[in-house]
């Protein structure tokens, strides 16, 4: 049932080895790879709070941890919150005819928790001023911070005095560091360095904690007094409140609710972007979207006949072309090892992109300009080999498949197909717009158990047109071979032949 | 000082992986952002699995790559590329472990820094002391090892397989004898048992426990419902007897109060009354109330036998962080990750493919002086 | 997997001009306040409450067996409202499953036996697994995975889902066809 639900029964191999289903793998036009999530460099693009939609900048992200400022989850069972409506008082209590008076609590519809139960009162505006709750070791802590980053400050300062003091005399006027400074300083007769002395004056160490021989006993009502589960905090709601923990319901607080983002991939080895979603929250729509799913022709099994052991099996796949150009598809036998060749052989097809590990180029691509400045060139990783063990055969056929561009408005066209493609009948059983059903023969490997899951693989290698390498002088697309590793799962071994 | 506005500037993670619970923050703060658990959701088979059953280096690779990526993007919310980070680790974490997690970090996530901080040292500065005996009680082992002078003294340290894990065997096993079924719960079913129902009991009460008429009533039972539908039968002493393993003593003499003793045996004469007087309790298995006042009854109790006796110790004290103790040591690598520590002291990812390892303490080439 | 025919009997179906195929076999109240934009397929024993308040859905959705659609309603100091619902282009709605919900979006996919509690907002692109209770008010992002009762947040969706979608709705109604009587 296509890729919304149920198994994946067709994975490709992604270039860096892993095997994922064509919705989840994307297609670097640069490079000509394919790419997957688990070799493609994620970046935050923007945040925004999952409940109210609402975009926030990521300083003012960072400025409230991650979370929106009005939206609330249930500290008990972590839904949503909602504001309601509670009493209506009238707002001048004197006057009666005065204009009520909306006062909001905060209530969770799925656990009928409400702001009330721990006597937060209610508040008169309904987007918030619901109180936060500070840190109470917060002061004690600061003063532990600077301690530290006093101390090691000074240390570091000692370190480069004696770095100074090593290099005795040899003092470099034109160098930049401080100490030209203070030595200009002097020769001018001002004061060394007036930071200097103050830094000398010893910040207030805060003082070290005494240990203290009392403890706290244990609470002499637990022995006694029966336990309510339900008054007692579970170990999720502990942890939402991370600096109290509180261990009864009683202590419990609304949370607000940590913010989602969305997120570009970048290809890793030409730094340009395979995925940049639009800024609205609400949008699905995508500024870069080289999804496999738009570039490379999709498989799908239609039927099997039931797989028995040594016996060719009739398979039937679909292959759909989802470019605008038309591709020739040819199955080869697969190659498991030695796939560094390939990826050799993929890239020595392009002799047309010398300049593909380039950053990208100001002019080509001015969204990525943003995170450009500090952005260093990524590490590329050693593709890993695919370790899927492939138990049967498929017969593969010497002639090839092609697949017409995809039409949209044949979409709404019930008339019949006219197409004059001279197909290899004993390969193409049937074909309609884009799409061509293919019958190829598996033979499940001898000795097999019964039950055994068959997966099958070939190498697909289908045309594929750049339409964005074209230059100037070059107005064709670019049209080379590429190869793609495609994996199988059939079914489980019904016999033995 | 531009270096060092520039650094606070930035957000500078801090990372404490566990083997049930991950506390990861950023630098600075008071509390760690989440808590969760060491889990990740596998693709392939749609379960939860715990990072600590890797079953060998690819696996655990690929686990914290899911792993951190969850971190990262669901409640970091930014990129790690080029970002420092500062990981909390215990001294006695598997090398496998930290160097697998060092190569997530550079390799697939392109850290620029990486500082690792042992969790008994930086959980000391908490306190803004420098000595301190440190019992860190996580989820498979308790850790004792003393600080001294900022110091730790590597030598003394002390571990004992004691901590949650075999705290959830033991209930399991308790509560089978009650009820049915006991064997089929999951791990955070029983964790939640034990968090909702047990506590440490008295000295005085454990002595009852064993005994075949005990002269105490037991603390009420609970009734603690599965599901909605069943309900299991917590008695009195399970909730008292379940944290009792850690004070008894295992068949080499050995539990978690001779722990804290034969690691004060093993330092410096001088010191043995300043550690016994500063102890420092951290990891979650600590939070159970009654733990405290259970722990200093037995040390005083084991001061009584002949091989501590040499000790003329009078006093326990223990020190109260300014926190709660589950996240004691990551507090402690916040408040390190906040200092200029980082620059100086971190290793940059130029070094760590130049040189392709991990500092570690137990290499010598590693073991030049550092005064933290 | 490509689609298996999906046969139905010709006589329980009726279709519109405009391309819906609906079952004889459902309960539609107050069918002036439906409104099916066209391709839309209401399985067997469906419920569409429109007496309840209107009803709006986009081309090409799948209503299954035994699903509901309901209305949500609000309360208020002086009794209840019921608010309209409106469902995207593109969605499936699993057997027996209750959708109580204010807005669906596009390219919404709503497993079997779910509760979509009321005035829940499902925004595109998103994805509920069977057996999921949705709180009421509870709003489900773009490109996220809901499971579990409650449902939360288990999981993210691929970034061509819109277009998978399309596909699967498309080839669902291109293989919802009579059954050929020999």
């Amino acid at each position: 049932m296509a890729h919304v639900v149920g198994p994946e029964v067709v994975k490709y191999a992604c270039t860096c080895g892993l095997l994922k289903s064509i919705s989840s793998l994307y297609f670097c036009r640069y490079c000509c790879q394919l790419r997957c999530g688990f070799c493609v460099c994620h970046e935050v693009d923007s945040h925004f709070c999952g409940k109210c939609c609402e975009n926030l900048p990521s300083s003012e992200a960072r400025l409230k941890k991650n979370r929106c400022g009005n939206c609330y989850i249930c500290p008990s069972c972590q839904q949503e919150l909602s504001t309601r409506i509670g009493s209506k008082g009238p707002s001048n209590p004197e006057d009666p005819k005065s204009t009520p008076k909306k006062m909001y609590y905060l209530s969770c519809l799925y656990c009928r928790w409400s702001s009330r139960d721990v006597g937060i009162p209610d508040q008169s505006a309904a987007t918030g001023g619901w109180p936060d709750r500070e840190n109470v070791n917060a002061n004690r802590l600061q003063e532990i911070i600077e301690m530290y980053k006093a101390m090691v400050l000074a240390e570091k300062q000692q370190k480069e005095k004696d770095k100074k003091k090593q290099r005795g005399k040899y003092l470099s006027y034109t160098d930049r560091t401080g100490v030209t400074a203070a030595a200009l300083r002097k020769r001018i007769g001002l004061p060394v360095d007036i930071q200097h002395s103050l830094l000398k004056a010893k910040p207030k160490e805060p003082e070290p904690a005494i240990a203290k021989e009392d403890v706290e006993d244990l609470p002499e009502e637990l022995l006694t007094k029966p336990v309510n589960l339900t008054e007692v905090t579970t170990i999720e709601q502990r942890l939402l409140q991370i600096d109290l923990q509180p261990t009864t319901v009683e202590k419990l607080f609304p949370v607000h609710k940590q913010l989602s983002i969305k997120r570009s991939l970048r290809c890793r080895s030409c730094e340009h972007n395979v995925s940049k979603p639009e800024y609205n929250p609400n949008s699905v729509k995508f500024k870069i979207q080289l999804f496999a799913y738009y570039h490379v022709p999709e498989i799908r099994i239609v039927t099997v006949e039931p797989l028995r052991a040594g016996r060719p099996s009739e398979l039937i796949i679909k292959f759909t072309n989802p470019t605008q150009h038309q591709t020739t598809i040819t199955i080869l036998s697969l190659v498991l090892s030695g796939d560094e060749n390939e990826v050799k052989e993929e890239t020595g097809d392009q002799p047309s992109l010398p300049q593909e590990k380039q950053p990208p180029s100001l002019s080509s691509q001015p969204s990525s300009l943003l995170s450009l400045s500090s952005r260093q060139p990524s590490i590329t990783i050693k593709p890993r080999p695919v370790s899927q063990e492939v138990n049967a055969d498929v017969a593969i056929p010497s002639s090839k498949v092609i697949l017409p561009p995809r039409d949209d408005a044949a979409e709404y066209d019930d008339s019949g197909d006219t197409h004059n493609i001279q197909d290899d009948p004993k390969l193409v059983v049937w074909r309609k717009s884009n799409k061509a059903f293919v019958k190829l023969l598996v033979t499940p490997k001898q000795g097999l158990a019964l039950n055994t899951e068959i997966v099958a693989g070939f190498t697909m290698q289908h045309i594929y047109t750049n339409t964005i390498a074209t230059t100037v002088e070059n107005r064709e697309p670019d049209k080379h071979d590429h190869n793609i590793r495609v994996f199988l799962t059939l079914g489980n071994l019904v016999g033995f032949d | 000082m531009p270096i060092y506005e520039a650094l606070s500037d930035k957000l500078t993670v801090v990372l404490d992986v566990g083997s049930a619970y991950t506390k990861f923050g950023f630098s600075g703060e008071y509390a760690p952002r989440c808590i969760i658990r060491s889990e990740v959701r596998c693709k392939k088979t749609n379960t939860i699995r715990r990072i600590i059953d890797y079953e060998n280096q690819k696996d655990l690779y690929d686990l914290l790559v899911d792993f951190v990526h969850v971190l990262y993007f669901k409640y970091a919310l930014f990129s790690p590329k080029d970002k420092p980070i500062v990981v909390v680790e215990s001294l006695l974490c598997p090398t496998l472990f930290r160097e697998t997690l060092a190569k997530v970090l550079f390799e697939h996530y392109e850290i620029s820094m990486l500082l690792m901080l042992p969790s008994h040292l930086v959980g000391l500065s908490t306190l803004g002391a420098e000595t301190a005996l440190v019992l860190d009680v996580g989820y498979f082992e308790a850790v004792a090892i003393p600080v001294c002078h900022g110091l730790p003294v590597i030598h003394a340290w002390q571990a004992l397989p004691l901590g949650s894990q075999i705290i959830h065997n033991n209930l399991r096993a308790l509560l089978n004898s009650d009820n049915t079924g006991i064997n089929n719960l999951p791990e955070s079913v029983i964790e939640d048992i034990k968090v909702r129902c047990c506590f440490v009991t008295k000295q005085k009460r454990a002595a009852q426990l064993s005994v075949a008429k005990p002269e105490i009533t037991f603390a009420p039972e609970v009734k603690y419902p599965i599901g909605g539908s069943e309900i299991i039968t917590v008695s009195g002493k399970v909730r008292e007897k379940v944290y009792e393993i850690l004070y008894d003593e295992d068949n080499d003499h050995l539990c978690l109060s001779t722990m804290l003793l034969d690691a004060i045996t093993k330092v410096d004469i001088h010191l043995r009354n300043k550690l016994a007087e500063n102890i420092l309790l951290i990891g979650g298995t600590v939070m159970v109330p009654g733990f405290k006042a259970r722990l200093k009854e037995e040390l005083h109790k084991q001061l009584k036998h002949d091989r501590y006796k040499k000790l003329k110790i009078s006093s326990f004290k223990f020190h109260t962080p300014p926190c709660k103790e589950n996240y004691t040591a990551w507090l402690g690598g916040a408040i390190y990750g906040a200092t200029e520590l980082l620059s100086m002291k971190a290793l940059t990812r130029e070094k760590y493919f130049k040189e392709n390892r991990l500092p570690d303490w137990p290499n010598m080439r590693d073991n030049f002086r550092t005064n933290n | 997997m490509e689609l298996r025919e999906i046969n139905y009997n010709k006589n329980e179906y009726v279709e519109t001009a405009s391309g819906n195929k609906v079952c004889r076999q459902t309960v539609l109240c107050g069918s002036q306040n439906i409104i099916l934009q066209g391709k839309v397929i209401v399985q067997a024993e469906a419920i569409i409450r429109g007496d309840l308040a209107n009803v709006r859905t986009g081309r090409y959705c799948i209503i299954s067996k035994e699903a509901v659609i309901r209305p949500p309603y609000k309360k208020f100091s002086k009794g209840v409202a019921f608010f309209p619902l409106t469902m995207g282009d593109h969605v499936f709605v699993g057997e027996r499953s209750v959708v109580s919900a204010a807005v669906v979006g596009s390219y919404v996919y709503i497993g079997k036996n779910c509760v979509i509690g009321r005035r829940c907002i499902l925004k595109d692109c998103c994805l509920i697994e069977d057996n999921t209770v949705l709180a009421p008010e509870t709003v489900v992002p773009p490109f996220t995975r809901y499971g579990g009762s409650p449902g939360t947040n288990i999981g993210d969706l691929p970034e061509c889902q819109a277009d998978l979608m399309v596909d699967f709705t498309r080839g669902y109604y291109q293989h919802f066809q009579p059954t050929k009587i020999i």
